[in-house]
């Protein structure tokens, strides 16, 4: 008697239902794998190291878990989540799949906005770190706006690439991005133009060596024994003068190696 | 009846400033209520102390390191010609904090300008310090097992390098090696077999090795019984702002001149 019902049940059931059953628990087990390989991958690859004492992983490790864990999590889930769909399109349930059909073509996108959104916020975080440590040494305040604004410009592009990847319409804001570019690229290169003219020069006087420590020279009307030169700037001394030249002006006016 | 605590109390009875060497925070901190100002002397200032002298060499020396402080403190203008101040030092290592105090009496006789070939030369003193750090390692290992002498004439390349004349080919030509970077040290053990004196640029840069100097050697004044390296090092620096750092070949002693005159000795065997 018992038998029989369970029997019954099993008939009853169409066999396309049981074969979506099977494939959401390979899902799972699936989406489960996924999670631990992620996890130890991550970890092989040194990503705790690297974003260590990043704002992101700080806020990650308040509620207990980490950064890599919650990456593991969402490409477990995003197996998961194919399962899911394979299940549906298995069990052939045709209501259903005209709503999922269209779910399945925007998950993956959201899945990847995600991504790019983590990794943005982190290296935003990274760079603040990096470009921080970098200036550490210059006792002025007015500096600590610098790594706040790599930070966010790092943040608005990780933005922009996800809303991208999800079809939001981000044209105003690559607009914006492009001014923003513009108005660094050209405007620095306006405030630095001495400076990497002086550069570039110093460059080749240091591959070169036209003239050296020691040597007695005369640019334009400044005559002396060069005592320092670096990639911007060469020291001129004479007579308990020190003259500092840059270097674009030992090329614009030439310079006369006094031997004597 | 007088206490051992009130014998030695003399000690530090009308002391006019009280220096700490190195001392941990918490040791800093222990004299906040001291009625006389304190001063710390100490590679890093990370005890946020008011007044501070940094210690480029933790000088094994005692005496040296006391000079430095107190010579710091006058120039700085913590101290006067005059005061007195007690100094809490670390003789012996790893004792934690302090275990000596000492009575000094500050004037302008205990100027030995040991603070002033740190600061105020021509070259920075992070260079100073870099190259008395290779003086010493070269003067700890030697090259091969076998003592080796070196001269580093350190600041004011330009005029030093018209003061020489080249003995062979100059290795440094053309490249760009400063002291403090890191594979310096052995290049340089490797190119004190050769003759003649490294010269070092206000930057740190290593203009030229294989140096033979050319100085004046009037009203040089170096005691006797060291050698033509020492001669010439001390000779150069009374003719340029350059400074000289010396290794002798014979007693393994690093030794340093400005102005022609002997300024510190430092034996390589303490660090």
């Amino acid at each position: 008697m018992q038998r029989g019902t369970i029997r019954e049940v099993l008939a009853t059931v169409p066999l396309r239902f049981w074969l979506a059953f099977g494939t959401l628990v390979v899902g799972v087990a699936l989406g489960w794998l996924t999670r631990l390989l992620a996890r130890r991958v991550l970890r092989r690859i040194g990503v705790p190291d690297a974003i260590e004492g990043t704002a992101f992983e700080r806020t990650a490790r308040e509620f207990g878990t980490s950064t890599v864990d919650i990456l593991a999590a969402i490409a477990g889930y995003f197996v998961f989540g194919i399962a899911v769909f394979a299940a549906v399109a298995v069990a052939e349930i045709q209501y259903v799949a005209q709503f999922w059909n269209a779910v399945a073509g925007f998950l993956p996108q959201l899945f990847f906005a995600v991504i790019v959104l983590i990794f943005g916020v982190l290296l935003g975080d990274k760079v603040e770190l990096v470009v921080s440590e970098r200036f550490r040494g210059l006792k002025l305040p007015q500096v600590g706006v610098l790594p706040l604004m790599a930070k966010y410009s790092v943040f608005y592009l990780a933005v922009l690439i996800a809303l991208g990847q999800v079809g939001v319409a981000t044209g105003a804001l690559i607009v914006l991005l492009a001014a923003y570019v513009f108005a660094i690229v050209f405007l620095g290169g306006l405030a630095c133009r001495h400076l990497l003219s002086a550069g570039a020069v110093g460059a080749y006087l240091l591959l070169n060596q036209p003239y050296t420590i020691g040597d007695e020279i005369r640019v334009g009307d400044v005559r002396g024994i060069v005592q320092e030169m670096d990639l911007f700037v060469t020291h001129v001394e004479a007579d308990g003068e020190e003259y500092v030249v840059p270097n674009s002006k030992v090329f614009t006016e030439g310079f006369v190696r006094v031997r004597s | 009846m007088a206490t051992l605590r009130d014998s030695l109390g003399d000690f530090v009875d009308g002391v006019d400033g009280l220096f700490l060497f190195s001392p941990s925070a918490a040791y800093y901190e222990r004299f906040a209520d001291a009625d006389v100002p304190r001063v710390v002397v100490a590679d890093e200032n990370d005890v946020g102390a008011e007044s501070f002298v940094e210690l480029p060499l933790e000088f094994d020396n005692v005496r040296d390191r006391l000079r430095f402080g107190v010579e710091g403190a006058m120039e700085h203008g913590f101290v006067a010609a005059g005061d007195t101040v007690a100094c809490v030092i670390s003789v012996f290592e790893g004792g934690g904090d302090a275990d000596s105090l000492v009575r000094v009496r500050v004037d302008e006789a205990m100027r030995s300008g040991i603070y002033d070939l740190f600061t105020d030369s021509r070259a920075e003193p992070g260079v100073i310090r870099d190259v008395f750090e290779v003086a010493i390692d070269l003067g700890k290992k030697g090259q091969k097992g076998k003592p080796v002498g070196a001269l580093f004439v350190v600041g004011d390349a330009g005029k030093v390098m018209n003061k020489s004349r080249p003995l062979s080919y100059n290795p440094f030509e053309k490249s760009h090696v400063h002291v403090g970077d890191p594979i310096v040290n052995v290049m340089l053990k490797e190119f004190s077999r050769l003759d003649g004196a490294f010269i070092v640029s206000d930057s740190g840069k290593i203009v030229s090795a294989y140096r033979y100097l050319e100085p004046s050697a009037e009203g040089v004044d170096i005691p006797k019984g060291l050698g033509a390296r020492h001669m010439a090092g001390g000779a150069i620096t009374r003719d340029t702002n350059a400074i000289a750092i010396v290794l002798s070949e014979s007693d393994g002693m690093v030794r340093a001149f400005k102005g022609g005159t002997l300024i510190l000795e430092i034996d390589p065997e303490g660090y």
